[in-house]
């Protein structure tokens, strides 16, 4: 491979590496697959390159390759032992939320707060896979709505579906503890 | 209330419909107090999940970059040993095996992953992306302003 070729590929790695990393952790919860799956999806880049076509920004088109790697592992059902794993017992002190700071200053309410929002996030690895998806590419990675259809590769209008049901079950979780 | 626009108040309190829809949920707001209070639950969940994203477990760069190219490398040549190299059959065929045992036992140890699609390999072979770093450096022209300097940096000590 030629140098101008490497050196191409490792720019866009630096660019893209913790993105990927991050969104990956984020559908998986599992700190060693998501390394996996995301050094996965910039091979995949690597050898499929000559499919970008220019139209979709480039940030969407990748995404899109990894979210369906992760999405793909997690049906597997690999993904959800692994899951299991990973994930806080949302009634014991350790808490996903850990390095979060606490906005509050108020101790018994930053607790309470963030229990809640533990188990929120907790439903939120629960959702249907489209859903969780959705949910984490529109709150963590601030993606629009079209952005997240084409990564999704569905309509705008079953975006807003898989949006509107995912925050229901969400408002339910928030409501209720 | 006839046609609650449910679905449309998660992109309404986002800022994100067109003109004429916005207008028409605002205009159904205003009449109905169920998806006025829904709207401002929504609002105010986004934002409480979007001020609490969990943070991922830290990563040694450095060394997720080397293991990236090891993985790349391993790739490359198990594809040039199948496509280019004329073998005498019964070398091929131990070779075959022995690629096929690399290809179970690292299946078997690492997640499983999914062959390229024909989408991801087909869909326009036009623009040789990874071929052209200019290409690349383009993409600051496309999106994400931020990281323009980070990367004069980086390519400038590639370069170099
Ligand atoms: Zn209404």
């Amino acid at each position: 491979m030629a140098y101008r070729d490497e050196a191409a590929f490792d720019l866009l790695v630096a660019r893209y590496q913790e993105r990927a990393y991050r969104l990956a952790w984020s559908i998986l919860r599992n700190a060693e697959d998501a390394r996996d799956l995301s050094q996965e999806a910039f091979i995949r880049l690597y050898q499929s390159a000559s499919s970008f076509a220019g139209r979709a920004k480039f940030s969407t088109w990748f995404y899109r390759i990894l979210v369906n790697l992760c999405l793909d592992h997690r049906r597997k059902g690999r993904g959800w032992r692994l899951w299991l794993r990973d994930e806080p017992d949302p009634d014991s002190g350790e808490s996903l939320l850990d390095r979060q700071p606490a906005p509050f200053a108020d101790p018994v309410d930053a607790l309470g707060r963030e229990r809640t929002l533990t188990k929120v996030w907790a439903a939120v690895d629960r959702l249907a896979p489209q859903q969780r998806a959705a949910v984490i590419l529109q709150v963590q990675e601030e993606l629009t709505t079209p952005e997240i259809a084409a990564v999704l590769k569905c309509s705008e209008a079953t975006v807003r579906v898989h949006l509107h049901r995912a925050l229901r079950t969400l408002k339910k979780t928030m409501e209720t503890s | 209330m006839a046609n609650h626009p449910e679905t449309e108040l998660g992109p309404y309190v986002r800022g994100e419909l067109a003109p004429s829809e916005r207008e028409r949920v605002a205009r159904h707001l205003e009449a109905c107090p169920d998806c006025r209070q829904d709207a401002e639950r929504v609002r105010a969940l986004l934002t409480e999940l979007g001020d609490s994203v969990p943070v991922a477990p830290a990563v040694n760069w450095g060394r997720y970059r080397a293991e990236l190219r090891l993985k790349l490398d391993a790739r490359r040549a198990r594809r040039r040993a199948w496509w280019s190299r004329p073998l005498p059959l019964a070398l091929s065929a131990s070779l075959a095996g022995v690629l096929l045992f690399f290809a179970v036992w690292s299946g078997w140890r690492s997640p499983g992953v999914e062959p390229m699609t024909p989408e991801e390999a087909i869909i326009g072979r036009r623009l040789d992306l990874l071929r052209q770093y200019s290409v690349v450096e383009r993409l600051d022209l496309l999106e994400e302003f931020d990281v323009i300097r980070s990367l004069d940096q980086l390519a400038g000590t590639q370069e170099g």
